[in-house]
């Protein structure tokens, strides 16, 4: 490096604008991604009741009433809608990543995203029927 | 501004297994979740099906089963490290830069091993293991 | 009827004069439905503000010089049509998320060292022999790297990309993108040399799958496919036994 690039180098000063903190406020594209990025608390408290759930077996019979309040269907009702959008978006997106070959040609990504919809459909109906099924 | 390379760049296992560990959680999360909320959350207690979690004999009839408690565990456990990965990713875009710091990796990470203890031990004590 | 005119406002930042950049407004004619962002700021520089400083050379969206944000979006100038502003106005901004040089200008040398980092090359072990005559490769072989190969270098990534813009040490998506074409290319054996840099802490697990790169990219690279592809075969690589061999 020559002298005089160095000094131009040395006089020369950036400005660095900040990123702002309500960037994802700023495109819809990014918001939903916030949201994509949330449902995992929905989804955590949701899935600490279900543990809860099979704590309150441990604690005997008389103790047990089944869920039932209002609150719990409309906290569970909005845990279901996060569920979806994360099910959605996780699902859409595995077809991005998995990639592989059958007999040298790549599998299309839209059957791969199939595949994945497919197998939520099954366990769905599966889980489904034993919850259902091995109930009074 | 970075202007010269990095030295000594390594893999980052840690990262590596963490993000391994979020994308199985988070395809054990989409796959089983909703329906579980579905039945057990909205359904059930609304009274519209029969729940197996509904009557404490049949509650802690399948809660015996053994597949059932394998099934339970990979439930729960597997989708909190999705949970805790991406939690603390949120914190981070929500520029919270400490989040890529060690303790906090720590706290959130070993809340879902805190998590997988809980139920491992819960789903040993609750219920008598039956094969009936 | 009267002459069709179209505000531009760009950014003015002259390092020895300002503390900060401004917006400047430009009313400028719009005589012809084909024109583009590129071709108003040219007009300006040439008839009314010969200060007004900016990227560009090629002018048809192949070059990947005039990247710029235009309406708060990253885009190449040369293929930001005015007509799909008209009649609002239309604020050119430097490209986001890098350090501003002048105006409209940004310093890129961040990107050119990681760009430079992921080795983007042909590596071989052993390289042939002249008399072997060139690498062969058959069509399915450069389809399975094609796509990331069109990449432009134009930028436009790293502007969109909102991990980058909160931790400039991330790899970014045309670094990634541009490592995978090359661990793809079936003549190429460097993935094994690349790994330190692709799986450091801030390479491929810093990106969390927004997404907003593969929207912006002009050139439908998709770096964000590359990041998540690269994410999997890392993590498999090291997962299977005997995974991490060449």
């Amino acid at each position: 490096m020559t002298a005089e690039a160095d000094t131009a180098h040395a006089r020369t000063r950036t400005y660095k604008p900040a990123m702002p903190a309500g960037w994802w406020l700023r495109k819809r594209h990014y918001f939903l991604y916030m949201v994509r990025e949330f449902t995992a608390l929905p989804l955590a408290l949701w899935l600490l009741w279900l543990l809860f759930e099979i704590y309150r077996a441990g604690r005997g019979a008389s103790h047990f009433y089944a869920p039932s309040s209002t609150p719990f269907v409309i906290f569970s009702v909005i845990c279901l809608l996060f569920a979806l959008y994360h099910s959605f978006t996780f699902l859409r997106l595995a077809g991005v990543i998995l990639h592989f070959k059958v007999m040298d040609k790549p599998v299309p990504s839209a059957l791969i995203v199939a595949s994945q919809f497919g197998a939520w459909l099954v366990a769905s109906i599966v889980i489904g029927a034993v919850l259902i099924g091995f109930g009074r | 501004m970075s202007a010269e390379p990095k030295a000594a760049q390594k893999p980052a296992l840690a990262h590596l297994f963490w993000w391994f560990m979020f994308s199985q959680g988070g395809l054990f999360a989409a796959v089983l979740i909703p329906v579980h909320i579905l039945v057990q959350g909205v359904l059930g207690p609304l009274g519209i099906v029969r729940v197996v979690d509904r009557h404490y004999d049949t509650w802690i009839s399948i809660l015996g089963n053994p597949i059932v408690k394998l099934y339970l565990l990979a439930l729960i456990s597997l989708p909190f490290f999705h949970f805790a990965h991406r939690l603390r990713y949120l914190l981070v875009d929500l520029g919270v830069s400490a989040a890529k710091s060690t303790p906090v990796q720590v706290v959130f990470y070993g809340g879902a091993v805190v998590v997988t203890l809980v139920t491992i031990w819960l789903l040993l004590t609750v219920a008598p293991l039956s094969l009936g | 009827m009267a002459d069709k005119r179209i505000t531009i406002r760009a950014t003015r930042f002259d390092p020895d004069k300002d503390t900060a950049p401004r917006l400047q407004s430009y009313d400028i004619p719009f005589p012809d439905e084909s024109m583009v962002v590129l071709d108003a700021l040219n007009y300006i520089k040439s008839h009314v503000d010969g200060s007004l400083s900016y990227r560009w050379s090629c002018r048809m969206g192949i070059c990947g010089s005039c990247g710029m944000t235009v309406n708060g979006t990253p885009k190449l100038t040369c293929s930001a049509f005015l007509r799909d502003y008209w009649p609002g106005a239309v604020t050119v901004t430097p490209l986001n998320n890098f350090p501003i040089i002048r105006d409209l200008v940004v310093d890129m040398e961040d990107f050119m060292q990681k760009l430079k980092s992921i080795k983007p090359w042909i590596i071989r072990r052993q390289e042939l022999p002249l008399g072997a005559g060139e690498h062969r490769q058959t069509m399915d072989q450069i389809a399975d790297f094609r796509q990331f190969s069109q990449c432009i270098n134009c930028m436009l990534c790293y502007a969109a990309c909102p991990v980058y813009g909160l931790d400039n040490e991330f790899l970014g998506p045309a670094a990634i993108a541009l490592a995978r074409r090359y661990n793809l290319d079936s003549r190429d054996q460097g993935t094994k040399i690349r790994l330190p840099v692709i799986a450091h802490s801030d390479g491929v697990w810093e990106c969390s799958f927004v997404g907003e790169c593969s929207v912006v990219c002009p050139k439908g690279v998709d770096p964000a496919k590359a990041i998540q592809q690269t994410k999997l075969d890392t993590s498999v690589r090291f997962i299977l036994p005997y995974g991490n061999r060449e």
